[in-house]
């Protein structure tokens, strides 16, 4: 029996739509595809059909380990999925507020495979049962409280009178923050068709729209209205899965902006011993882990006083790149999604997972297939039209990697590091600071980083042991997919004392208002995309 | 059959397929009602509860151009009657609807150059 | 009787067009996909949103369905099959196709959600956008044939099918076709990754069954008017005129699906833009081209 399961006894026509049901199974990758992917899964393949629509799925696939606050919007969709649904978990652990998983793999692929295998089963025989028990945690409970008409921040608990002018207060739900479609300002109805007070309430009159619209905020065009505010993460399928944005819409125009991301909580992997470092950066952030493990590990040899021989170096810049091309990869198919290019889709997550399950010797003709693919795109009609403008940030915004290149600043932590000296290494830099100009920049990088990993031969990550015992303070950076990481240690006796860790996503989630304030709701999603953040970067 | 005749058919053929999907909907009602619980009939809003209501003037900035539609709009109400007739009228025909639709071209120009053609 | 065989063949074409945008989506070909699909949103609940307008939410999938249907009732597949060949055929289709409109403003307002107000209210736009063109390039189809009858329209393209006759009327109204399905990359109201499924979304089970039928339908009726209008219908040489008219109507369909799989999405200010400044130029170039042709060619 699966936990979502309808009530029902698993009779006559049931069977027959359960065994419909079981073979058209839909998926929510909680925290999103781009991490799935980035895990090397290939859920389609695996047979599960992908949706970003909560009552459209099925199932609910979470993918690896997941903060309190995903697990929390997490349990709010699948709360929100229509019955018979499923949990399918894939290396994540305690799933708490979900209920259990119905099917638990490892995280690689044919474990999936099976794991659905084994879910297809589940679906036909239990997708109807007589005892199936409800979803009711606390966090979904709606109160009911009464406020007035009026006076918007008058609230009670039980119906009565307002003390300020005496009208009957009108109950409504708990809202958790706003309170309805309101003006940014005075007047904030309950709803909508209270707002505008020339009904005779309380001996207002006669007022004219001119009037009553007077203290109003106005909009870009003149005109004073309603604005509505409406989440957009952090499980949405346009944008990377926990970024918590906000937007408030006036109309299809985005009035502000603000976002605030899941992060990994401080400090907890920065404490415990030196040598173990390196693991625990690696698991702050599943887009790019292999680059806050090297992060570790150059930090900690600089603090040890140990530097890295030649031939480490270059097997480390080989793993960097081949991230950083599969990352790049990563971004180009979410983006892609989110502007309705199927193909392009399609297309840049097959080239990811070729690039992560790729051997050395398959880098010359994964970089054959990026170029082919970057000049493609090039010639996408309409593309150019879509993107031109969108996200404009000038240079000089405090912003690192790809979004500074893209606006012609030619900053980039890799010029500085002797094994990409010794392998040609040379910045992307591009004119213009829009999302067409991030986009070429990453398209370019795509196609370099699998040529130095190509040359670098080796695509592993050393990592001896040079910390046991060692005492020292150190720093370094290294320019991860997104932009510059900045990490200082102090070690003493093998542990780590104290350390700080800086991602580049925290200033460019600071960038995010800039870029979608003022846009209409299509281009402030696709320039917030174009800045390629991981939520998972930043410090809670 | 008669014209009339035709239009009760279609009538009759909207009313069967609206009949249709209901007792599509009854079909799927037979398996169980949909059970009640907390958080199930909120909106779904990617993953954060939003119980606010959005039912407000929405702000459209294509105002431009619906004004020029409803003149076209109106402009197309003559031309489907024009069209069946205009071969059997011949050259007259061309030239009074053209000067019609050349004043309302120019309207569109006009509203070009003042920029109702646009985002507003 | 004629009525239900069109009628079965509606169904029939509706599902090879649903397995055909399986196809384009996925890239791979399953036959027995609608039927599975569908029989698993029947298997699923379907919920009412808290505090929906009721009368608009219920209203909105059967609308789609039913005003796709009447659309393609006046359509006909061959001389005798045609469930009711009005004098005024034309005209009706592009009546009936207008509560597309309605029914996606319905369902955008009524679950009272935040994606599905803008998915709404966006195809609105788009509306304004593809509605005149699509009456202009009717209006010129009317001149050729000197009449609104659908079965007479086909006639008239005897010589030379319409698509060759006034090709820019044919780009126009494909592309407005289009538009109207709201298939990618107009697919404004029901874009996937950037309203998370726009006026969609709220339904579920059942209601979302209709209404992905009621989408079927709606292309498989504009593929018909493409094919009546341009194409010319059931005509050609061998094959039975119903044989005919299927082929270049799933081969429309085709055309239609695939197209959108290689461009972005575009958005509701370029939409109009393009439209009014393009299309409807354009729109009326193409019936001064149709009346100098006619009266040139007498």
């Amino acid at each position: 029996m699966i936990s979502g399961a309808r009530q029902g006894s698993p009779a006559g026509l049931r069977r027959l739509f359960a065994a419909a049901m079981a073979r058209d199974l839909r998926a929510f990758v909680v925290p999103g595809a781009e991490v799935a992917r980035a895990r090397g899964l290939d859920v389609e393949a695996a047979g599960l059909g992908m949706t970003g629509v909560p009552r459209h799925a099925s199932v609910l696939l979470v993918v690896g380990e997941l903060p309190a606050a995903l697990r929390r919007a997490a349990a709010v969709v699948y709360a929100q999925m229509m019955r018979p649904r499923a949990v399918l978990a894939a290396g994540a652990g305690d799933l708490s507020p979900l209920p259990g998983a119905d099917v638990s793999v490892g995280l690689s692929q044919e474990e999936l495979e099976e794991g659905v295998a084994r879910l297809r089963t589940a679906f036909a025989r239990g997708a109807f049962a007589p005892g199936a028990a409800g979803f009711e945690p606390e966090m979904l409970r709606a109160r009911t409280e009464y406020a007035c008409p009026m006076h918007p921040e008058v609230v009670q608990d039980e119906p009565g009178a307002c003390p300020k002018c005496g009208m009957e207060l009108v109950s409504r739900e708990a809202a958790d923050g706003g309170s309805g479609p309101h003006h940014g300002g005075d007047h904030g109805g309950a709803n909508g068709d209270h707002g505008h007070g020339g009904h005779g309430h309380g001996g207002m009159g006669f007022m004219s729209m001119v009037e009553m619209t007077k203290d109003l905020p106005r909009s870009s065009d003149g005109l004073p209205m309603e604005w509505v505010e409406a989440p957009f993460g952090p499980l949405f399928p346009g944008l990377p899965g926990g970024l918590f944005l906000k937007l408030t819409l006036d109309g299809d125009t985005v009035a502000e902006a603000s976002p605030s991301a899941c992060g990994w909580a401080s400090p907890g992997p920065l404490t415990g011993p030196a040598d173990a470092l390196a693991e625990r950066l690696a698991g702050i952030d599943p887009l790019s882990p292999a680059s806050y493990r090297v992060l570790a590990l150059r930090a900690v040899e600089d603090a040890a006083g140990a530097g890295a021989d030649e031939r480490t170096a270059r097997a480390r810049a080989g793993a960097l790149e081949r991230e950083r091309a599969a990352s790049h990869l990563g971004w180009l198919s979410g983006f892609a999604y989110l502007i309705g290019h199927r193909w392009l889709a399609r297309r840049a997550a097959e080239l990811q997972l070729a690039v992560l399950r790729a051997e050395p010797a398959g880098m010359p003709g994964l970089r054959a297939a990026a170029r082919s693919l970057a000049r493609r795109i090039e010639r996408t009609p309409l593309l150019a039209r879509r993107l031109e403008g969108i996200g404009a940030l000038p240079g000089g915004t405090g912003a690192s990697g790809p979004v500074a290149r893209a606006a012609g600043v030619r900053t980039d932590a890799r010029c500085g590091e002797g094994a990409y000296r010794a392998l040609g290494f040379e910045p992307v830099v591009r004119e213009g600071g829009d999302a067409l100009a991030r986009l070429r920049v990453r398209l370019a990088e795509i196609e370099e980083s699998l040529g130095l990993a190509a040359a670098a031969g080796s695509l592993d990550i050393p990592a001896p042991r040079t910390a046991t015992g060692a005492s020292g303070a150190g720093a370094a950076t290294v320019e991860t997919p997104r932009g510059t990481a900045t990490l200082r240690v102090a070690l003493s006796d093998g542990e780590v004392v104290s350390a700080e860790l800086e991602g580049p996503s925290a200033r460019h989630l600071a960038l995010v208002g800039r870029v979608a304030e003022q846009r209409e709701l299509a281009d402030a999603l696709v320039g917030v995309a174009s800045l390629d953040l991981s939520p998972w970067e930043t410090a809670r | 059959m008669s014209a009339l005749g035709q239009y009760a058919l279609l009538l009759a053929l909207a009313a069967g397929t609206a009949g249709l999907a209901l007792s599509v909907y009854g079909i799927a009602r037979s398996l169980g009602g949909a059970r009640r619980e907390p958080g199930k009939d909120v909106p779904a809003t990617a993953g954060e509860l939003s119980r606010e209501p959005v039912w407000a003037r929405y702000h459209v900035r294509y105002y431009g151009y619906a004004l020029l539609f409803l003149a076209f709009d109106m402009e197309m109400a003559y031309m489907y009657p024009w069209a069946v007739v205009y071969r059997q009228e011949g050259l007259v025909a061309l030239l009074d609807m053209g000067v019609f639709l050349a004043i309302l071209f120019l309207g569109l120009l006009y509203g070009w150059s003042q920029g109702a053609l646009k985002r507003q | 009787m004629s009525a239900l065989a069109v009628l079965a063949a509606l169904l029939a074409g509706a599902y090879l067009v649903a397995v055909l945008e399986g196809w384009s989506a996925t890239g791979r070909l399953r036959p027995a996909g609608p039927a599975v699909s569908a029989a698993a949103l029947l298997g699923r609940e379907s919920v009412v949103p808290r505090r929906p307008d009721r009368v608009l939410f219920e209203a909105a999938p059967l609308l789609l369905l039913v005003s796709a249907v009447l659309a393609a009732a006046v359509l006909p597949l061959s001389p005798r099959l045609v469930v009711a060949d009005l004098a005024t055929g034309a005209l009706f289709v592009n009546a009936a196709l207008a509560y597309v409109m309605v029914a996606l403003l319905m369902a955008g307002w009524g679950p009272d959600a935040a994606y599905a107000m803008v998915a709404g209210w966006r195809f609105l736009g788009q509306l304004l956008g593809y509605s005149m063109p699509i009456v202009m390039a009717i209006a010129a189809i009317a001149m050729r044939a000197e009449s609104l009858r659908n079965t007479e329209v086909v006639a008239s393209q005897a010589a030379l099918p319409n698509a060759l006759y006034q090709p820019v009327g044919f780009a126009v109204f494909f592309l407005a076709a289009m538009c109207l399905a709201f298939l990618p990359p107009f697919d404004l109201p029901t874009a996937p990754g950037e309203l998370a499924g726009g006026v969609e979304a709220e339904y579920a089970g059942a209601r979302l069954a209709v209404m992905r039928l009621g989408r079927m339908v709606l292309v498989v009726a504009l593929s018909a008017a493409v094919t009546v209008f341009y194409l010319g219908g059931w005509l050609g040489p061998a094959l039975p005129p119903w044989a005919w008219s299927a082929i270049k109507t799933l081969a429309v369909a085709a055309a239609m699906l695939l197209a959108g799989r290689y461009v972005p999405r575009l958005r509701e200010a370029q939409v109009l833009a393009w439209w009014w400044k393009l299309g409807i130029p354009l729109a009326l170039l193409n019936i001064f081209w149709v009346g100098v042709v006619l009266l040139v060619a007498e």
